[in-house]
Formats: structure tokens, sequence, C-alpha cells
């Protein structure tokens, strides 16, 4: 059985902020950041730079569109998730076989490290204090859930516990503040599984186009999983799983292998233009029409759709120099957005479901309805701006560029402490079992 | 690369350790089940009370329908426990239909039910099946009939009986509107089937409990305006274990006895989001 009201999880990126000041993402001469074919020109290292800003200001939209769709204000915004999983795979893959074509090899155990320490310590800092603010401000129902799916989270693995619990056949988000963590799982499960592909398949010569055969298979085959999976009353697996997600990944993977890469570069520029403003537009459009994220026609190849219209975006503005759709996605706002991505995900959920509801007299004062609900989700939405610009500033980057408190050692002493801490914290803190005094007797008689 | 990076081989090895090391004592404890004390207590709420028989005369209640009934179900499992009837909770969240109305989604679910039921009225024995309609009962009233009278059929072949029980009245959204018709007639051709087959089948008619209006109190809709909450399985327990025992012959429990158990604190409510 499904109900109409729809409050899905929602994935963050790949984040790839750098500090202020500096150029965002990958670091320089990765084949995946250089513009090829008709387009490689003497200034391809500031072009690159330019495409990449406008990966981060891709992700500056995609955030946009979840936290809007999780305020309730962009019905298809859930799609924004599926932006991510594309630009994922594309860096993942363009990194992975740029190191495997410079050194020959890819280091699997420094690939791995260098993910957890991007992508742990504000995850370990957000999980802390969303179980204490759980645990102070959430009800009995809302802790429980919190404490018994920590675990999941610590494990990468929530989106399995998740369609396990049919999250989303029972709309049960509402009630879970790590509902959204879904997607991180999955992102960390194919972090786990492609690279050592990639490191044998990526090999020799031939390695680009074994890859992207490989990808472009893989892609096919979950898309297939998804068709035959999406016809399930429950649509959780189908949504959540990694396998049929994976097309998602894949098709960001493909994009990033030399043949796609090329064959953008041998597009004009104009002809790129009209492409991109095409490609944004039908993106726009599904984000706007597409009625949650149970529509029947996303498993239907819905989302498969979505996802190969991010890839080829995502490749030609980053192979097609002097773009203006680049140009627009790597202005300031979607770029800055797209820094914080990362962070602002994590929060952004737990803020909704703790301070929403206490927001009720707000929205009242300004007379309910749709003005109302734009300005009580314009005040959780700055909360969880400002988290993650705190999060960004001292724990993301301190971390990833051991500076401040994370120089040396420090940094893994502090994270790891959090880390035992929320563990203590989940350990001890009594798990409520809810449902006294909601049945009055009296009435039964 | 920093200096630091460069005096230390490879600084990533302890974490990487520490981080195994955690992400494993994670799934141990959880496949431990040291937070799982509420969860088993819900789940013995969903599937699996199953009470020996005694002061309630040897009925044993096997319980079928699609999530609605499941969430009746942990207060029924309660109340006919408290009465010393057997009970199974066969129900199922999303589906549970035995009508295969020829649209590919209610044929997966009918097939499915068709096996579980075999496999539980082989392992359970029960003396009474009872179907909730579900909504997904969809189909012409020809197709809905065949169901039924398989379903009688089955259940008689068993030695038991079947007792129908409409769905109650839930809020139509845009995935019940197409079948909304179809769905109306589902407890007409149930009741009909029970009335043909009077030895072996009997409808109880659940609108006495919940009325026809679901926006009304007096439905107990949930959150969601389909499922209902403590409070309605409550009623509904009552009220079934009260027409069933005067049917078979066995006295319900008093509320006092089991209405505010441990059942109450089902996961299945917070699912539903009937409380924070």
């Amino acid at each position: 059985m499904t109900s109409s009201a729809a409050v899905a999880p929602l994935v963050p990126g790949e984040p790839s902020g750098q500090p202020s000041g500096q150029p965002s993402g990958q670091p320089s001469g990765q084949p995946s950041s250089q513009p090829s074919g008709r387009h490689r020109t003497p200034g391809g290292r500031e072009s690159a730079r330019n495409h990449i800003s406008a990966l981060d200001g891709l992700r500056g939209f995609a955030v946009a569109a979840v936290l809007l769709f999780h305020a309730g204000l962009l019905d298809g915004g859930f799609l924004g998730v599926d932006l991510f999983f594309v630009l994922s795979g594309f860096l993942i893959t363009g990194l992975l076989l740029g190191e495997a074509a410079g050194k020959g090899r890819i280091a699997l155990a420094s690939f791995w490290w260098r993910r957890a320490r991007r992508l742990l310590p504000a995850l370990v800092c957000v999980v802390l204090v969303v179980l204490l603010a759980t645990w102070a401000w959430g009800g009995a129902t809302m802790l429980r859930f919190a404490l018994q799916d920590t675990p999941w989270v610590g494990a990468q693995a929530v989106n399995w516990h998740y369609i396990g619990e049919q999250i989303g056949y029972w709309d049960g988000s509402g009630t879970r503040v790590f509902a959204h963590l879904w997607s991180i799982g999955v992102e960390w499960q194919f972090y786990l599984a492609w690279p050592l592909i990639v490191a044998v398949a990526g090999r020799g010569r031939h390695g680009h186009r074994t890859v992207a055969a490989l990808a472009g298979a893989g892609a096919l085959v979950a898309l297939l999983l998804t068709v035959w999976l999406g016809t399930a009353v429950d649509t959780t697996r189908a949504y959540e799983g990694t396998d049929t997600r994976a097309a998602a990944l894949l098709l960001g993977a493909l994009a990033a292998t030399a043949p796609l890469r090329n064959l953008a570069g041998r597009i004009p520029r104009r002809a790129a233009d009209l492409l991109c403003l095409g490609i944004a537009c039908a993106l726009a459009v599904s984000w706007t029409v597409t009625g949650g994220e149970r529509s029947p026609l996303l498993f239907k190849g819905g989302l498969f759709l979505h996802s190969l219209g991010a890839a080829v975006l995502i490749v030609l503005l980053t192979h097609v120099p002097g773009t203006y759709a680049a140009r627009v996605a790597g202005s300031r706002l979607p770029r800055g957005l797209g820094e914080l991505s990362y962070s602002l995900y994590l929060w952004h959920w737990p803020v909704y479901l703790l301070l929403l509801p206490k927001l009720g007299g707000l929205k009242d004062l300004c007379g309910g309805g749709p003005l109302g609900d734009w300005i009580t989700a314009a005040v959780a939405i700055a909360l969880s701006v400002a988290l993650a610009a705190l999060t960004k500033a001292y724990v993301e980057d301190p971390v990833r560029f051991r500076k401040g408190w994370a120089r040396g050692r420090r940094g893994l002493t502090v994270v790891a402490a959090a880390a035992v801490a929320a563990g203590v914290l989940w350990a001890t803190v009594p798990e409520p079992v809810p449902g006294a005094g909601t049945v009055d007797v009296e009435q039964l008689r | 690369m920093n200096s630091s990076e460069k005096t230390n081989r490879a600084p990533y090895r302890p974490i990487l350790t520490a981080m195994a090391s955690v992400a494993v004592l994670g799934v141990a404890l959880v496949g431990c089940g040291q937070q799982d004390s509420g969860a088993s207590k819900a789940r013995a709420d969903r599937t699996e009370v199953k009470q020996e028989a005694t002061a309630g005369g040897g009925v044993k209640v096997l319980w079928v329908g699609d999530s609605i009934a499941g969430a009746e179900a942990p207060a029924m499992g309660a109340a006919l426990k408290a009465s010393g009837v057997g009970f199974k909770d066969a129900s199922s969240d999303g589906g549970g239909t035995v009508v295969d109305s020829g649209e590919e989604i209610t044929k997966m679910i009918s097939g499915d039910t068709w096996k579980q039921l075999g496999e539980n009225i082989k392992a359970f024995k029960p003396t009474v099946v009872a179907y909730q309609v579900t909504t997904y009962d969809w189909g012409t009233p020809d197709t809905q009939r065949a169901a039924y009278e398989k379903l009688v059929r089955t259940v008689k072949d068993a030695g038991a009986k079947t007792v129908f029980i409409p769905s109650p009245p839930i809020k139509i959204d845009d995935f019940y509107k197409k079948h909304e018709s179809q769905m109306a007639t589902a407890p007409k051709t149930a009741e009909e089937v029970a009335g043909k087959h009077k030895d072996a089948a009997v409808y109880l008619d659940a609108s006495q409990l919940w009325g026809t209006d679901k926006s009304a109190k007096k439905a107990l809709r949930g959150p969601d305006g389909i499922h209902n909450c403590q409070q309605g399985a409550a009623a509904f327990a009552k009220w079934f274990s009260t027409e069933l025992g005067k049917r078979e012959g066995f006295e319900p429990a008093p509320v006092d006895k089991w209405a505010n158990g441990g059942w109450t604190g089902s996961d299945r409510y917070g699912k539903q989001s009937c409380s924070k």
C-alpha cells in the first residue's frame, strides 16, 4: 500500500570543496578535469579550474533541490540525489583512471583512506550532535529509531537497514533523523567495490575503453534491476538499493572515460551550449513535475534518463571550454552552496525534523498557507546552512588539509575520540519503548 | 603532501584499523540485538503471536490481509492471547490480497499470498482463517468471487472456517483512485460468498465498528488516513474477539487485561508516525 505524502531520504554528493580562495575540485592534472579533443588549449589548466567550479555549482543546485524537496516545496527535488550520484561516479572514476595512467597502478588503501578522511569526520560530528539533540528534543519514537539506526550508519549500510524496514512504504522518514543517510551508504559501498574493478580493468592501453564498457554494461544491468524491483508495492528496494542506484554512479563513471570525453571534446561550443541548455531545462522540468519519489515512471527508466542527462551535462561542462552553462553553474551562489553541500546535506534532515514542528507558531504568525511554509523552511534552511558552514570550517577543512587543530596526529585522535563518544552515547542512552498511554481503555468499554 | 605525511609512511593504517573495528563492532552489536529488546517485542507483536489455545476452547486464528490488517494485528494478538485463543499474524505489508485481478501487481501479490497461506495452514493448523478484504482486492465482482470461493474451499479442506471482514474506510489517494469502484464491490462480494457457504464461512461486518466515513472520528484512522494507530487497533481487537467469541464459543478477555500491554510499543506505530 502506498500513501501520498512522501518524505524521501536524499543524497549528498561527492564533496570537493577547498578552503576559500583556492580553486575547488580535483587536483590539477587529473584526466577528468582536462578539456580534450579539439578544445585542448595552452590555457587548459585555467579552463579546467572553471569547469570544476561548474561541478561545484551543480552540487549547489542538487543540494538546493533536496532541501526544497524535504521542506515540501519542490516535488521532484529528490532527483538532486541522482545528480550527486552521477557526479560521484564521474569524479571518482576520473581520479582512479588518472592515477592508473600516471602511476601504472591504483593505491587502493590510499584511495579509501582519502575518502574516509574526507567524509567521516563531518559524519561523526553530525551523528554525535544529532543523537544528543534527539535525546533532548525528539520524542520517544524518534529517539528509539535513532538508536536503532546508528550502528547501521556507522557501518555505512543504513540503506539496506531501511530496505528491510520498508521505510519508503511507510513514509517512515518523518520519524528517523538519519533517514537521509541511505545515500551515504550507497556511495560508500560504491567506493569500496568500483575502485577494485577500475584497478584491474583500467590498466594498459585499453584501460579506458574496458572501464567504459564495464560501466555502460553495469548501468544497463542496474536499469533492468530497477525496472524489475520497481514493480513491487514497496519501492524502497528499488529506490535505496546500491545495485539499482549504481546506474547513476556508473553513468557518471562512463562519462569520465576517454572515449566519452573525446567525443564531448569534438562538439563545437555553440552546439554544446544548445545541448547544455536543453538538458538543463529537461532536468529542471523533471525536478518540478515529478510527483514524488514513488512515481511509477521513475522505475520504468525515468531515473535512468535523469542520470543519463546529468552525465551528458557533466561531460559537456568539463570538456567543452567556455560554455555558458559552465559559467552559470560556476557562479558564486551555486558554487558556494556546492562547497557546503556535504555538511549541508548531513545537517538538513535532522534540523528539519527537530526544528520544523516547533515553528508552528511562526507559521501561524505568517498566516499559515504557502507563505508560512516558505518562511519556516527558510528558517530551517538558514540554520542548516549555518551548521554546515561551521562544520566545513572547523571539521571538514582542518582534517582535509591538516591545518589548525587537525595538524599531525591530533586530527586523527580527535575524530577517533568523537567516534568513541558517539559509540558510548549510543550504548548508554536507554532506548525508550513508545506507546505508553496511547490507548484509552474507557473508550473501549 | 605535508611534512607529517613524509615522515610517516602509512599514517592511515591505524585509522583504517580503528574504523574497521568500529564498523565490525557496530555490526556485531546489531547482530547481537543489544539495542533490540523493544524491536523484538514489536516483532513479537507483528508476526509471531502464536498462543497455544487453552481457555479459548482450542480456537486458533490465522489473520490474513494487507498492512491495514497488519496495523490491527498487535492488539488482536494481545486480546486473543489473553482470551486463550491461538493467533498468528500472516498479514502482509504491501499486498496480502488473494485476488488476481489480472494486473501484474496483484498477480504477483496474490501468488505470494496463496503460497504463504498454504504454508501457514500446514504449520499453524488454524481453526479459523480470518481474511480482511484488502485494498488490492481489485478486478470484477466475478474475479473477486472466484478468489473468495477458492479461499473458502481451501480453508474448508484444511478443516477450518473462513471469516471475512471488510476493510475499514480509508483515504483514497492517487494510487487507489482508479481502483476505487473495484474496491467498493469487494466487501459485497465477500458477504455474498459467505452467505452462500454458511457452513464454512461467515462475514463479520466491521462497518458496525468503523462506520463508513473515512474522516469520521469513529473510523480511527492514523496520520496517513489509511492505517489505524494503537487506539484503533485496540477497538478492533475488542470488537473482533467479541464477535468471534460469540460464534466460536469462547469468552473474550476484559480489556484491562490486554489493552495497555507491550504491543502498544510496536515499531509499526512508530513507522506510521502515530507518535514522534
